[in-house]
């Protein structure tokens, strides 16, 4: 591959509509037309710089560091994988040094949204109004004036959790967005989960947000809407007891994993028996089949003993 | 029950216990009179009470008058800080001395050990048993919130400062048998400077520990002048040796020995330089030291002056313009200058900012106690008191360093593949040896003695230094090991960047200074002398070279591929000496050491080698007990793998299998220091015929390619 003065970059960005046909495209396999290659190209340009891990700056005004670096190896399975730069950032972005115009500019996921597939499926509105109610942007919030979708949600690494991702590592990457500022929830010393029983297990296998969100209306969401402390659910049985809301999400995504893994007899029969959390023990499936395997051969035997017995005697 | 007491009493066990006390009389005899006595006898050393002729004891009246003095001193130095400059002399002047009158300003100025010393009545300083009347012990803060309270004489006895080798692990250097040195599970060698012959020094601690030289300056009109040289004059030990007993596992070096420890070079304001100078007692040459009680009374903080009087010697070297210690060679038998500088990178305010912003060696190096750590890299056989501390750049300046630049942002981007030194080190001294012949010196008529020759002396980037990737391992002879991060198996740094010189300057100037030695020594054939200085692997059969190659391949792949490299500067040296050609590998043979005496004086080559191995350790290191102790696995780490032969390289009062050779790579020593505020511009680097050889570096053609194109910055115009 050959490299492209940034300076001459002349590609038309992508419109959505082209975008769509890119992908419709790409699913008909029949490989990568001139507008994709052209993203590529631009992205590449960008990335010459930003692909640098420690691309960064101390703010004046903040003193923190501000990271302006973009993996280059996650960027292409993002959900945005497939746009160029400057559909997203300022045209002028693609001059170097960037222009200080180009600083000033925001993003609204909602309003890039709006009219697509992906209001459809994930409902930004809905989001963005619960996002308004969240403790991160309440007034009064520490950083609330600067909080925004990005301070969560990388949308350079940002993707979907797919069925066929590892239920733990699906539970670790959403913690990690939250641990990332809350680094002291886990410090054992400050003891702010103490209250919980089994709290390791719990941080292994629930999300923070399992917790740490009101039920939505739709129950396989995850509301958006991040309660304070004192509003998080402390009730135990809202998620082990039968009609857990832990099974209409994290674990509704469980349940199309292992039917997918192990198919539908397995997850017949080896499904959340009991409660969220307190069954699923192998040894007790596995007895429990046994037992069951051999009551069907006690009886089967019962059965075959009484036919040949009924058949001796009508033979006499 | 018996009575326990009758039971004690009963003749039997009175009889055993008798005879038990009798054997821990025996072992403890045994162990602090006959053991030390019996290794003394087999390295051939001995030691004796340690007396200088400057630790005189005061009168009362001599006492006081000294004390107003330093006190005046100290007093008037720190006034002049205080007082402004922006008015006429006298009225500074007036003000200065109002002030060293003020009460609460005497307080805080006076040396506080005036009046410690004139309230426990001492009068006289004699070394760490001064000292330690009030500092037995010493708190040590570990940095992590621990507090420990240690013995301080045990303390500063076990560090590498005194011992100058280590048996702990720690290191980070690795074997070319792909062995980390000393790493648990290994077996353990005492490794370090002590038993390190190196190219630079040419000789190592135990025969060139400290030796009077007569030399014959043009000035002195036929007259000798006694001049002092050896490792010694930088080490903390005042004996006649260094401190060999810490070598083994048992034992302990001689109280006189400890009493020899110069606290106040490390620890006094006022230590005069001009003390440390050899001299000979009935026992042999050792190196003197201050022990007035001016020193004494001067103590305080460590301040870089305190580390500056060794440390100047292996940085700025010792003809660097700004080294003060350098400027007081000696009342009497003055030192030697070595004129080639190790590293050449200077801290002095003149020539690195952290100097120049009064920034304390301690700042960095923060000592725990008396051990000082050197961070977690090192590219050679230093021994590391506390290898898991971090000096780095980053514990000050975080990883956004640069906030001016309006290229900030990309500036930092490149931390992530390059050192802070990389770009802040733009240059080294000029006199910064890279090629050193000690085999053909040369007479230096001013100072009128035999000289090794520099063949080649730079301080120019690609030239007297280079850039190599590096992850804080390196070997045994001291080369940086790393790799480019793509994994790159073309990056060979120990059959390309440290094994040859292809700069045509370069070689052009070796082949004027081998005419130049041709003069003297009319053997020497030229074209073959340029080649085994600029090519050492020319020296190497092809099998050996093969085997080279392979073992690099099959054993320090691993450690090159581990961590995190980045590109650092390296300072490159070789040397010429001569080897033991009984114990070679493809990484080169056991040098052997010079007789500084003998060298300086008649420029006898051979004959100083002869002499200074006739040292009696060096017949115990061609001796079976020496080999199974450490030598075997000494020589396994330096890549020879058929263990330590011991055939004493001299019969019959001639050398035998020893030759003249280039060591079979050059040396890559770190550069950390001499950092300048101004970094290299970005065309230094990213050009065609930049700083970075981006393919030797391991970069593919392309990205090779992409990284000598500017455009991004052309844009920028």
């Amino acid at each position: 591959m050959s490299f492209v003065p940034i300076r001459f970059e002349i590609g038309r960005p992508a419109a959505p509509w082209s975008l769509i046909g890119v992908l419709a495209l790409l699913m008909l396999g029949l490989g990568r037309p001139a507008v994709a290659i052209e993203a590529d190209k631009q992205t590449k340009a960008c990335l010459r710089c930003h692909a640098m891990e420690t691309i960064a700056y101390r703010d004046p005004v903040s003193r923190e560091i501000v990271d302006l670096s973009i993996a280059p190896r996650l960027l292409p399975h993002s959900v945005h994988g497939e746009l160029a730069c400057t559909e997203c950032h300022r045209k002028s972005y693609r001059r170097y040094p960037h222009p200080e115009e180009a600083e000033r500019e925001s993003f609204s996921c909602v309003g890039c949204h709006e009219d697509d597939s992906a209001e459809a499926t994930y409902q930004l509105k809905t989001v963005e109004s619960e996002y308004r109610q969240s403790v991160h942007v309440a007034p009064g919030a520490k950083h609330a004036d600067r909080f925004n979708c990005h301070s969560c949600h990388d949308p350079h690494v940002f993707k979907v959790s797919r069925v066929g991702t590892d239920i733990a590592q699906v539970v670790r990457d959403g913690n990690q967005v939250c641990l990332s500022c809350h680094e002291k929830a886990r410090d054992p010393q400050l003891g702010s989960h103490a209250w919980l029983p089994k709290r390791d297990a719990h941080w292994e296998s629930v999300r923070c947000v399992d917790c740490h969100t009101p039920a939505s209306a739709e129950p396989s969401r995850v509301s958006h809407q991040i309660l304070t402390a004192e509003d998080s659910n402390r009730d135990c049985v809202a998620c082990h007891s039968r009609d857990a809301r832990l099974l209409n999400r994290l674990y509704q995504y469980r349940s199309e994993e292992d039917l997918a893994r192990r198919g539908l007899f397995a997850k017949a029969i080896f499904n959340e028996a009991y409660i969220v959390g307190m069954s699923r023990s192998p040894l007790v499936d596995w007895i429990s089949l046994l037992i069951i395997g051999l009551t069907l051969l006690v009886l089967t035997a019962h059965g075959l003993g009484r036919y040949l017995a009924y058949r001796r005697r009508r033979n006499r | 029950m018996k009575n326990p007491i009758h039971t004690l009493s009963n003749a039997r066990f009175s009889r055993l216990a008798i005879a038990l006390a009798i054997l821990l009389l025996v072992l403890a005899i045994g162990y602090k009179v006959v053991y030390p006595w019996a290794f003394q006898l087999y390295v051939g050393e001995s030691s004796a009470i340690l007396t200088y002729p400057n630790s005189q004891p005061l009168t009362d009246a001599e006492f006081e008058t000294l004390s107003r003095e330093l006190s005046e001193q100290a007093r008037r130095e720190r006034a002049a800080e205080i007082v402004g400059v922006d008015q006429a002399d006298f009225a500074r002047e007036v003000k200065i001395e109002m002030l060293m009158g003020t009460p609460s300003f005497v307080r805080e100025s006076e040396p506080s050990h005036i009046k410690y010393f004139r309230d426990a009545g001492i009068r006289q300083y004699q070394g760490p048993k001064t000292c330690l009347r009030c500092h037995a012990t010493t708190k040590v803060d570990h940095g992590d919130g621990r507090v420990t309270t240690v013995d301080t004489l045990d303390d500063i006895v076990n560090s590498v400062h005194f011992k100058f080798q280590s048996d702990a692990d720690g290191f980070s250097t690795y074997g070319y048998d792909g062995r980390k040195v000393n790493a648990p599970g290994e077996r353990r060698i005492p490794v370090g400077k002590i038993n390190r012959a190196c190219g630079i020094p040419g000789s190592f601690s135990w025969t060139g520990w400290a030796a009077l030289v007569e030399t014959r300056p043009e000035h002195a009109e036929g007259a000798t002048v006694t001049r002092s040289e050896g490792c010694g004059q930088c080490h903390i030990g005042g004996n006649y040796y260094p401190a060999t007993e810490k070598m083994m596992p048992i034992g302990d070096v001689p109280v006189d020995a400890k009493d020899g420890i110069d606290c106040l070079i490390c620890h006094s304001a006022e230590y005069d330089m001009n003390q440390r100078y050899v001299m000979r007692d009935d026992i042999g040459p050792r190196w003197n030291q201050d022990r007035s009680l001016r020193a004494a009374l001067s103590v305080g903080p460590v301040a870089n002056r305190n580390c500056l009087n060794c440390h100047q010697h292996n940085m700025g070297g010792d003809a660097y313009l700004h080294n003060v210690a350098a400027k007081s060679l000696g009342e009497k038998n003055q030192r030697l200058l070595h004129k080639g500088a190790k590293r050449g990178n200077p801290f002095s305010p003149t020539d690195d900012l952290h100097a120049a912003a009064n920034i304390q060696c301690t700042d960095c190096h923060v000592p725990e106690g008396h051990k000082i750590p050197r961070g977690r890299f090192g590219v050679d056989l230093v021994a590391n008191d506390l290898p898991g501390k971090d000096v780095a750049c980053e514990g000050c300046h975080s990883r956004a360093p640069h906030n001016q630049s309006e290229h900030k942002a990309l500036l930092n981007g490149h931390i992530a593949r390059l050192a802070c030194e990389t770009c802040h080190i733009r240059e080294l001294q000029e006199n910064n040896v890279v090629l050193r012949d000690w085999v053909h010196p040369t007479w230096d008529a001013e100072e009128g003695l035999w000289e090794p020759t520099d063949v080649y002396r730079s301080g120019k980037p690609g030239k007297g230094f280079t850039y190599l990737w590096f992850n804080g391992n390196g070997t045994f002879l001291a080369n940086a090991l790393g790799n480019n991060p793509n994994g790159s198996t073309d990056y060979n740094p120990l059959m390309r960047q440290m094994a040859r010189i292809e700069d045509p300057e370069i070689l052009a100037a070796v082949r004027a200074k081998a005419i130049e030695l041709k003069r003297t020594y009319p053997d020497i054939d030229v074209d073959a002398y340029v080649t085994a200085a600029t090519d050492p692997l020319s020296q190497l059969s092809p099998e050996m070279r093969e085997r080279r190659r392979a073992m690099i391949r099959d054993n320090l792949t691993a450690a090159m591929n581990e961590g995190e490299s980045r590109i650092y500067p390296f300072k490159l040296f070789n040397a010429m000496m001569f080897e033991d050609m009984g114990n070679q590998g493809p990484f080169g043979a056991m040098i052997l050491p010079f007789d500084y005496a003998s060298y300086y004086e008649t420029g006898d080559t051979q004959a100083s080698v002869i002499q200074a191995i006739r040292d009696p350790i060096v017949r115990r290191m061609y001796q079976q007990p020496f080999k199974l102790y450490m030598m075997d696995e000494f020589m396994s780490y330096f890549g020879v793998t058929e263990g330590w032969r011991t055939d004493y390289p001299l019969v019959d009062g001639k050398l035998k299998g020893v030759e003249p050779h280039w060591m079979r790579q050059m040396g890559a020593l770190m550069i950390n220091h001499g950092i300048q505020r101004q970094g290299h511009e970005c065309k230094d680097c990213h050009a065609p015929d930049g700083l970075l050889d981006y393919a030797a570096l391991g970069y593919e053609p392309e990205r090779a390619a992409e990284l000598m194109d500017l455009d991004v910055l052309q844009a920028a115009d």
